[in-house]
This record gives C-alpha cells, sequence and structure tokens, in this order.
C-alpha cells in the first residue's frame, strides 16, 4: 500500500507540485485535479491508484485454442518493458516466446509452468504505469473526431481490458519495427512521400516512456502516426517519426514553415567513429596527467641528412623510427610504462601486468579514419627494420587492407599528430595501456647556443599523457627526458641498442 | 533473454580503428568473426549458411544463434546433418519418448534389460532442442533445413512448400505438404489428374482407406518477438530406417501420465536421393524462391570455430546441461507395478521425485516409508544405476526392493550421457 502511496508521491515531486499526502485505497481520485495535456512535465499523474490490468494472452494462430506454459521469464512484482519476454509457451509443433506490449510490473501470473493457458483468456497481471483510461482521452486531446467518439468508447466492455494485440503469426501486422540499424544510414526518403493519416483517436494514448521520449524529441503526441492498437503511438513510431522529420523537409504544421536556415545533417557515426566513442568513453575514467617538454631535433636530422643522401627516396628514414626505437628503449629502463593496468580479473584488486614485448601502436591516418596499427617486439627492431613496418603498415592502412591482427596488444602508443601540425597535444590513453606519446611538427626556432649566440634549433613537442592511478609524476618525467636524451644525441642510443 | 545482437553489432566493420586492447578481449578467429559480421548485417537479407559439424549441440546452437542475431527483415537458411542421435521436443518427456536403455551401445547393461539389444550403431545422443513438437531420430542421411524469416511473413506451409517444390523438381512427384504441415510421399497405385503446381496434392493422393502416405519431413517452429525459425528433418538415405522404431519407441510409454507434448506417431520412409545433390537443390530452391530481396552469401560454418562466439557457447553449454535435458520435462507420474501386484505411483516435477504414492494396502507400510525416504526429494539425473541407488540408500535389503529397481531401471533409466 505504502509503495502506490511513495509512487504517487514520487509522480507529484516530478510534476514540481507539492507533495500530497498518502492516500488510502479506498479514496476515489476524482478530487485530483486533471492535467491539461499542454501541461505536460512527463509523467503524467494518474488519476488511479490500482491500474492492474489483465494481459491477455492473443490468438497464436491456425486456431489453436489452448497451449502449454512451458517457462516464465518473470516473477510477480518483476519491473517489465515493452517488447521483454514475458513467457514461452507451446502449442504442438510450435514454441513462442510471448512478449509484453507495455512498460509495467507484473502481479500476477494465472498459470504454473506446465498449464494449459487459454487463448484469449488472462496471462498474467500488470501494472501498467500509468496508464491513460479514456475519460482522459477527450481531455488530452483536442481533437474534433474525439469528442464524438467519446460516448460511444465508454461502452465498449474492452475499454477495461489490455489485449496482447498481435504477438504472434499471421495476424503481426502493425508492429513490426521497422527501424534499420543504427549504423546504416536511415532512409527517410519514403516516409515523406505517403500522405500523413488523421492521427488516430488514441494518438495521444501512451505509456510514459513514450511521452518522454515524445518531449525529449521536441514533438507532439498528435503529429506522430500510432500503429498500435487504436493508433496508440508506440516507440517505434517516435523513432520513425524522429527520423522522417529529421532527415527531410516534412516538417509537422508547428514548426513554421523553415526560412532560409542551413539545414542539419543526421548522420550515424561510422564505424570507426563508433569504436573512438566506445574507447574514449572508457578512457574517460582514466585520471591523465600531461608532461610536455621541446626535443631538439637538429641532432637527429643531421644524421638522417647523411643517412638519407645516400639512399633511394623509399628507402629513407623520417624522425619517426628513431623517436620509436628512443621510446622502446627508454621503456627498458622504466617498464612501468610499457604495462598494462588489469582492472578485470579481480576486480577489488587491480594489478599491474608488466609486459615484455614493446608493441608499440603507432596513430595512422587512413581514408576511413585514425587507426593504430601495431608495431610489435620493438625490442628486437632495428631503426631500419622499423621504418619499413611503418611503411608497410601505412600503405596496408591506405589501402584499407589492416587487420584486426594488426590492431591487437599494443603496450604503448604514439601518435605522430606533427605530421599533420600542433605543437603540444594532450593524448587520450587507450585503456589498458598506462601511457601515450603525442609527437607535435618540428618546428625551427631560435635559441640560445653554449656560448650564448643565437642559434637555429629545430624543436619538436613530445607531449606524454600517464596513467595516474599507477605511474607517479616523476616516473614519467624520467622517462620522457630518458627519450629526450636518446633523440637529442642520437650516439647514445648506440651504445644501448641491442 | 534480449536478443544478442549487442556483440554482433560492435564487430560490424572489420576492425579498422583504434581497437588493440579491446579486440584482445574479443579474441576471435577471423572465420568465426567473419560469420557473425556477416550474419548481423542488415545489408544481407537473404543469406544460406551450412555447418560441416555433425555434433548435434553444435548445430542447434548456431541455429539459435541464427535466429537471434539475425537482422529483422532477413531471411535465412542453414543446413546441417548430425551424427545419429535422437532428437526430443522443448517439452517432452524424455522417458516416455524415447528408449532410453539402448542410447549407450557399450554401457553395461543391467540383467533386467533383456530382450532389447541396441542396434549395432554405437552410441546414439540424446538431445532435447528448442523448439516445439516431437522425437525425431538424426543421422547422416538426413538433411536437417531451417528458415529463419520474418514474423510477419511467416506461415507454417511456406518452407514446406519450398521443399516440396525442390522435390519435385528432382522427379519426387509424390511428394506433398500435408494437414500437419509435414512432407509426405503419397502411395496411392493409380494417378489420377493432379494440378502440378498444387503442393498439398499429388497425382498419387488417395481418400480414405488407401495406404498411408510414408512421412519424410516432419518440422517444428520457434517463434520469438519478430523472427520466426521453422526446421524440418528430411530423411532422404538413411541407413538406419529399420531401427528408428526401437529407439523412439520407450518401454515406459504406457506407465507414464505426463503434461507435455506427445509424438505423432507415423510410418517413414526414404525419399531415396543423394543428400549432396539435395543440398545444393535446395540451397538453389531458396536462392530462387527469394531471389527479389537479394542474392544469398554462402558460408561454411564449422561447428568448433564458432563455438568462439559467447553466445553460441552458452547456448551450447546449456545444451549439454544434466538440468536442460532431464529437469526440463514437464511433471508426470509414473506408475509401475511393484511386488505383489502392488501399484505404485511416482510423482516428478523439475527432474525431482515429488511424492511416492501406494494404491490401497497392496505394499507394507515399512517398505513404502523406506522407498519414501530413499526417493522422495531426489533429483532422477543424479541416480546412475537404481538398483545400486536403491541398496546405498535401504537397510535391510531384500528381494522386493530388487524388483522395483528392476522395474525403475526398465521405466525410468538415467543414462549418463557424456561429452560426445
Amino acid at each position: 500500500m505504502s509503495r502506490e502511496a511513495a509512487r504517487f508521491l514520487c509522480r507529484s515531486a516530478l510534476v514540481g507540485r507539492a507533495p500530497i499526502a498518502p492516500r488510502t485505497e479506498a479514496c476515489t481520485l476524482n478530487v485530483v485535479p486533471r492535467r491539461r495535456w499542454d501541461q505536460r512535465r512527463g509523467f503524467v499523474a494518474t488519476h488511479r491508484l490500482k491500474v492492474v490490468k489483465p494481459y491477455i494472452l492473443a490468438d497464436i494462430g491456425e486456431g489453436i485454442t489452448e497451449c502449454q506454459v512451458i517457462q516464465w521469464f518473470v516473477k510477480p512484482g518483476a519491473r517489465v518493458e515493452q517488447f521483454d519476454p514475458i513467457c514461452e509457451v507451446q502449442s504442438d509443433k510450435a514454441s513462442v516466446e510471448i512478449t509484453s506490449r507495455f512498460d509495467g510490473v507484473i502481479k500476477k501470473l494465472y498459470y504454473e509452468p506446465d498449464d494449459m493457458a487459454k487463448v484469449g483468456k488472462p496471462l498474467v497481471d500488470i501494472d501498467i504505469q500509468s496508464e491513460i483510461s479514456e475519460a482522459d482521452a477527450a481531455v488530452l486531446d483536442g481533437a474534433a473526431e474525439n469528442k464524438s467518439a467519446e460516448a460511444p468508447e465508454k461502452l465498449e466492455p474492452k475499454t477495461q481490458e489490455i489485449e496482447v494485440g498481435r504477438n504472434d503469426t499471421a495476424a503481426f501486422t502493425g508492429e513490426v519495427p521497422a527501424q534499420p540499424a543504427p549504423s546504416l544510414p536511415a532512409e527517410p526518403a519514403q516516409e515523406e512521400s505517403q500522405p500523413r493519416k488523421p492521427p488516430g483517436k488514441h494518438a495521444s494514448l501512451a505509456t510514459p516512456a513514450v511521452r518522454h521520449m515524445i518531449k525529449a524529441a521536441n514533438l507532439k503526441i498528435e503529429d506522430i502516426e500510432g500503429t498500435g492498437r487504436d493508433g496508440r503511438v508506440l516507440k517505434d513510431d517516435v523513432q520513425r517519426h524522429t527520423q522522417a522529420t529529421k532527415a527531410g523537409a516534412g516538417t509537422p504544421a508547428p514548426q513554421s514553415a523553415p526560412t532560409q536556415q542551413p539545414e542539419d545533417r543526421i548522420q550515424p557515426l561510422t564505424p570507426i567513429q563508433s569504436a573512438m566513442f566506445k574507447k574514449m568513453a572508457i578512457s574517460l575514467s582514466i585520471p591523465h596527467f600531461l608532461y610536455t617538454d621541446g626535443v631538439d631535433f637538429t641532432s637527429l636530422n643531421t644524421i638522417r641528412k647523411k643517412y638519407n643522401a645516400t639512399r633511394e627516396k623509399s628507402q629513407r628514414l623520417t624522425t619517426f623510427p628513431f623517436i620509436i626505437k628512443a621510446v622502446s628503449l627508454a621503456l627498458q629502463q622504466y617498464p612501468l610504462l610499457n604495462a598494462r593496468l588489469d582492472t578485470q580479473t579481480i576486480p577489488a584488486k587491480p594489478q599491474l601486468v608488466y609486459q615484455g614485448s614493446h608493441n608499440i601502436g603507432i596513430a595512422v591516418d587512413s581514408p576511413t579514419g585514425l587507426i593504430v596499427p601495431v608495431i610489435r617486439n620493438v625490442q628486437a627492431l632495428s631503426i631500419e627494420q622499423i621504418a619499413a613496418e611503418i611503411v608497410r603498415l601505412g600503405e596496408l592502412a591506405r589501402a584499407g587492407k589492416i587487420t584486426s591482427a594488426d590492431l591487437k596488444d599494443a603496450t604503448i602508443t604514439l601518435s605522430n599528430i606533427g605530421s599533420i601540425g600542433g605543437g603540444v597535444v594532450a593524448p587520450v590513453i587507450v585503456s589498458p595501456q598506462v601511457a601515450i606519446v603525442g609527437i607535435g611538427r618540428a618546428k625551427t626556432v631560435p635559441a640560445f647556443g653554449k656560448d650564448g649566440e643565437l642559434v637555429r634549433k629545430e624543436e619538436c613537442t613530445f607531449s606524454w599523457s600517464a596513467d595516474h592511478r599507477v605511474v607517479d609524476g616523476a616516473t614519467a618525467a624520467r622517462c620522457a627526458e630518458v627519450v629526450k636524451g636518446y633523440v637529442e644525441d642520437v650516439e647514445s642510443m648506440l651504445v644501448r641498442l641491442r | 533473454m534480449a536478443p544478442s545482437r549487442g556483440l554482433a553489432r560492435l564487430l560490424l566493420r572489420p576492425a579498422l580503428s583504434n581497437t588493440a586492447a579491446y579486440l584482445r578481449n574479443v579474441s576471435f578467429a577471423r572465420r568465426a568473426y567473419s560469420f557473425a559480421e556477416q550474419l548481423a548485417s542488415p545489408a544481407n537479407r537473404v543469406q544460406s549458411y551450412i555447418s560441416r559439424s555433425s555434433d548435434p549441440f553444435v548445430n542447434l546452437s548456431i541455429e539459435d544463434y541464427i535466429l537471434r542475431t539475425s537482422p529483422p527483415d532477413s531471411t535465412v537458411l542453414f543446413l546441417y546433418k548430425n551424427r545419429p542421435c535422437v532428437v526430443i521436443g522443448r517439452n517432452q518427456n524424455p522417458w516416455s519418448e524415447v528408449n532410453l536403455g539402448i542410447l549407450q551401445a557399450a554401457a553395461p547393461r543391467s540383467t533386467a534389460v533383456k530382450d532389447t539389444e541396441p542396434p549395432a550403431i554405437g552410441d546414439v545422443h540424446l538431445v532435447r532442442r528448442r523448439s516445439g513438437g516431437g522425437a525425431v531420430f538424426h543421422d547422416e542421411g538426413n538433411l536437417n533445413w531451417s528458415i529463419t524469416c520474418p514474423r510477419t511473413e511467416f506461415t507454417r506451409d511456406k518452407h514446406a512448400e519450398m521443399v516440396v517444390r525442390a522435390l519435385r523438381k528432382i522427379g519426387i512427384e509424390r511428394a506433398r505438404v500435408n494437414e500437419r504441415h509435414d512432407i509426405v510421399l503419397d502411395q496411392g497405385h493409380e494417378k489420377r489428374p493432379s494440378d502440378p503446381q498444387d503442393t498439398h496434392q499429388t497425382a498419387y493422393t488417395v481418400d480414405e482407406g488407401g495406404p498411408r502416405p510414408l512421412k519424410v519431413s516432419g518440422s517444428a517452429y520457434k517463434l520469438t518477438r519478430g523472427r520466426a525459425l521453422h526446421h524440418a528433418t528430411t530423411l532422404l538415405a538413411s541407413p538406419n530406417l529399420h531401427i528408428i522404431p526401437q529407439y523412439l519407441h520407450s518401454p515406459a510409454r504406457k506407465s507414464i501420465q505426463a503434461k507435455g507434448v506427445e509424438s505423432v506417431s507415423s510410418p517413414v520412409a526414404n525419399i531415396g536421393l543423394d543428400v549432396e545433390m539435395f543440398q545444393k537443390r535446395l540451397q538453389d530452391e531458396f536462392s530462387a524462391m527469394y531471389a527479389h530481396q537479394g542474392k544469398p552469401h554462402i558460408v561454411q560454418v564449422v561447428g568448433e570455430e564458432h563455438l568462439q562466439i559467447p553466445e553460441i557457447r552458452k547456448g551450447y553449454n546449456e545444451l549439454k546441461t544434466d538440468d536442460w535435458m532431464w529437469s526440463q520435462t514437464p511433471q508426470f507420474d509414473l506408475v509401475l507395478e511393484g511386488p505383489a501386484r502392488s501399484e505404485i505411483k511416482i510423482n516428478v516435477h523439475h527432474g525431482i521425485i515429488k511424492t511416492l504414492e501406494t494404491k490401497g494396502d497392496s505394499l507394507p507400510d515399512d517398505m513404502l516409508e523406506e522407498l519414501q525416504t530413499a526417493l522422495v526429494g531426489q533429483k532422477l539425473q543424479d541416480v546412475g544405476n537404481w538398483t545400486q541407488f536403491l541398496q546405498s540408500r535401504i537397510e535391510p535389503w531384500h528381494a522386493d526392493y530388487g524388483v522395483i529397481a528392476d522395474r525403475l531401471e526398465i521405466l525410468l533409466p538415467v543414462p549418463h550421457l557424456g561429452k560426445p
């Protein structure tokens, strides 16, 4: 009982009114003032405390009058949403899943498993979350059709029962969810060409979940074509409607004739964007700390020029392989930055897995977006080999031929955004790695030489992001310094190369 | 039981993205990966698969995965053959439908089981499938076809008619769809005029009194919210036709009163076609039927590899549990004859013996009590050998208990079906 009252209180709170004292069941609800549809605030207070309705087992087709209940998927008290399975029944050769048409709470099961359930009789009792009675429909929907229909409506005995519409074979015409998968661009053009039917007289009737969706999309319920029973609006109808209106010009009347505004374009996320979305959402939980420093490329460039002078164009080295090797060498001294943070194995006790191989992911621009192929075992590769790998992976990426095997198991990532531009960047760590390095564009800057004279220097900013949950500032800084040292003085790498 | 689309959606495109570590968690073999991707892709409205595995559990799990993962408006054909096994419907009673005693050819036989020597085809596995219907026997001469399509387009006859068309094109003109939506071969002798386009009648159809048609294909269905699965057997060239009845007639049939679906027995026959050839023709017929919706993409599905897909592995594991096999049986009563013409009634629900009663005073009270103590609350699947089980529970032992144990061994055996 108090649950009913509590729910009533909650609703009141949601609609922003002063809480009403709990009422007993005996109280009729005519006392509660009706809300006008245009004042809707998402949830409309029901004017019944008990809205439990028997949910009828609909015709399964083929003249079957009864079928056996095999198993229940819900218990009394279970909360269900539209389309959640309620039970499985079997009639001779067909086993059928019965799903719910409404959001609500199951109150009572009419059968035990193995009982024969009768078609046309109640299957469960469901407390539909705030169902609108017929009387309200007249107030909610201002259309004239309603007013005339109102009287005959009340006479229909069926209004007191909620039928499971169209669950099953052959009769299942209205409910087919027509939405394509989100990653395919919607095809709304065809919706436009169909003339809009007048809203059904129960178009305004909808569950709170549906009305919330409508409110969130800034639509009016009367404009949405309902395909539910008697024209009720279902979740699918709202989604179809939003896709149709957004993509085309057929906007509903209330929105005034558009001025010369550039049109918005809806674009679902490409697969790469989707994957990025998911990955970066995970990365949100990582406390990043950023450490940047300028690195002098002068010496590196001198060495490169000397090397490249005698080589064919295809075999010339850029700065990137050197940097990668330098990072790998530094990781020998600071293996923490090559570790993997494992929070899955024992959720209560996260652990670090120090990884032996340096599998360095290099961010590469491909026609479909940014991808990060991995160079494996950098610790065992020479700079030339690293360069060859970069070229190979780059070509694969441009051709769109990167396989999932090439993208797996990076232990640390290097992003050479400098090939496009940028100074200081704040790269985002990819879980479960604990560090990432962003390399900016090398710029020629003035600097002071050892005797105070003005010299030209080519400087590039390395930006390190590290997972501050496991990597402390000092470690990251020292590692960064080591890398800087190697890159600025390539000969010092020599003594460490294996 | 939300459809398992989440995983398949994530794999919708080859991973051209910053997903190195993410893919580590979902490490697929490439082949399994491409199957999941293809199946779930909404661009593929017509799909056709064939299994290389003869493991009934693998094939059924893949079939269920197809039902739950394929796009809502797609139509998918899946062909598979199983090694010898008995497959019962979702809600059937294995003790009353199947001769459990002969399933395991090499199992030590108790002395009670005298006159049923198992046919010499080795171990036959027992499987409970997820769709309804009756008990059937599968072997390599039987082709299983399953079609998953949108529920709005589903009728029971639609795809049975498709198969009949395929058969008739090969020259099997006696094939037709009967009133129970099965495929039968008419056995009439005289040829009467008949419309060749009518798949429900042939030139040899006889009215009452004539030779009964022979069943060559039995169907079962599973319907979910938006999708319908129709699968069926097709007896093409089974070498075991003559011994199928032995497996599907249970000694306990008359002793068990159950809620649940009973099999409808029909005389069966082989169509007499080469399996490979018919597979091809069926795929062609399917492609032709759905040509207006798209060209199907043929993928070779191999059993073991696709167990790497978590949903398939989960379904597979579930099908193999003792609980699924035995405890999913609806409530039933077993009446057995005890010593001295007594009658003992055992009620079993959820695979557990709930009550044990006797009629009148035919059984001495102390015996009744001992039996009740030993058996009530016992889960059938844990019993093993009845004689040994009762001997371990009842003291002092005497021959009358032995009689009861023997009867239980015949009527309510629980063979331990190890991993095939």
